[in-house]
């Protein structure tokens, strides 16, 4: 009796070990260092999703990048949804603070990013629920950067942080250090 | 909670935990070269790599800790007096935040808007489909606004002395990180 009650609370104890060791270390990792995370929708094609709903990419969401919050106009970012905070959206940015952006679509034809806050878009215009909706977005909502498309193999590639150059700001204020002119 | 305070209180644990462990004796018998050998290589290295092991241990117990249960935090500046005065030390709860849990009056940890890295402290005065009024004090012509989707609007209880949604709009809720369910005052 004595014998096989220590071989349970050994059992147990090397589990309560386990748990609270790898637990908050996984859940740490996916949440300050890099996740993955499949994307949905045709809002960011074709950089992302060309083949619409047959095959959706995975996509490497890269958290150490914005610890600081530092991005970089043209890259391809996930947000906290301005609009509906338990979904994640997936854009590019456009414009950073101080810039001024021609938008599509929004109420006003100019608009001067305000402190604090960027201007993403989704490279399908029109089909795309973007700042040109809901205006310019604080940086506190920034999730990951997403880096690589994982899945499908074929799609295995680097995420080239590009800005379309009809989409440049027509004026910004912070020079980024790749393109701008 | 920032991630260098939580570097810093993983630190101070492991060292404690460093220091009781290396009060307990160890018996070894043998040749002095190979107890020599036995304490430089086994010794250090194996203490070094289980410093580092426990330093991630309590880094990452911490910060689950802090993000998905709460954590103590101070509050300065004036905009929530006379509830929350300057310097106060507060509890803050997370869970709410996460299971959408957060009600008209409640007070909340959000982010700053114009300022990712900093934080503000305030209370929820409407939801999202709420109407507000949503004029300045100083203005004449009273003017109210809908709350939209996905968004709270956020005032301080010192009303003279806060900047507040009245003058950065409403907040979206993926900003707050925590409602604040106890106080003690310091001051």
């Amino acid at each position: 009796m004595a014998q096989s009650q220590g071989w349970v609370t050994r059992y147990f104890k090397a589990f309560c070990k386990g748990f609270f060791v790898a637990v908050p270390v996984a859940v740490t990792f996916l949440d300050r260092v890099a996740c993955v995370a499949r994307v949905e929708g045709a809002s960011m094609q074709p950089s992302l999703n060309p083949g619409g709903s047959q095959s959706s990419d995975v996509v490497l969401l890269n958290h150490w990048k914005v610890r600081k919050f530092e991005v970089q106009r043209g890259d391809i970012v996930s947000l906290v949804s301005p609009k509906n905070p338990e979904q994640k959206i997936i854009k590019r940015v456009i414009a950073l603070e101080g810039d001024i952006v021609k938008t599509i679509g929004h109420k006003n034809r100019y608009v001067k990013v305000p402190r604090g806050h960027i201007w993403v878009e989704g490279d399908h215009h029109g089909h795309s629920f973007d700042s040109n909706s809901f205006g310019p977005v604080s940086l506190g909502l920034l999730h990951a950067h997403a880096t690589h498309i994982l899945w499908p193999p074929e799609r295995w590639q680097k995420l080239e942080s590009v800005l379309p150059p009809e989409r440049l700001p027509v004026q910004s204020e912070k020079e980024s250090l790749h393109g701008s002119p | 909670m920032s991630f260098m305070k939580l570097k810093a209180i993983s630190i101070l644990l492991t060292v404690i935990n460093f220091i009781n462990n290396n009060n307990k004796k160890s018996g070894d018998q043998g040749p002095w070269w190979q107890s020599l050998h036995r304490t430089m290589l086994r010794g250090i290295l194996g203490k070094t790599f289980r410093l580092v092991g426990y330093t991630i241990q309590y880094a990452c117990i911490a910060h689950c800790a802090f993000e998905y249960v709460g954590g103590v935090v101070m509050c300065s500046g004036p905009s929530m007096e006379p509830t929350i005065q300057n310097s106060d030390i507060v509890c803050a709860e997370n869970l709410s935040r996460h299971f959408y849990g957060i009600q008209r009056g409640d007070i909340v940890i959000a982010k700053s808007p114009s300022d990712p890295k900093s934080n503000i402290c305030k209370r929820v005065i409407g939801l999202e489909g709420d109407k507000i009024l949503t004029s300045r004090p100083s203005d004449f012509f009273k003017s109210h606004n809908y709350v939209p989707t996905g968004h709270v609007w956020l005032e301080g209880d010192n009303l003279q002395n806060s900047t507040d949604s009245r003058y950065y709009g409403p907040v979206p809720y993926g900003l707050i990180r925590g409602r604040i369910f106890f106080k003690k005052s310091c001051s």
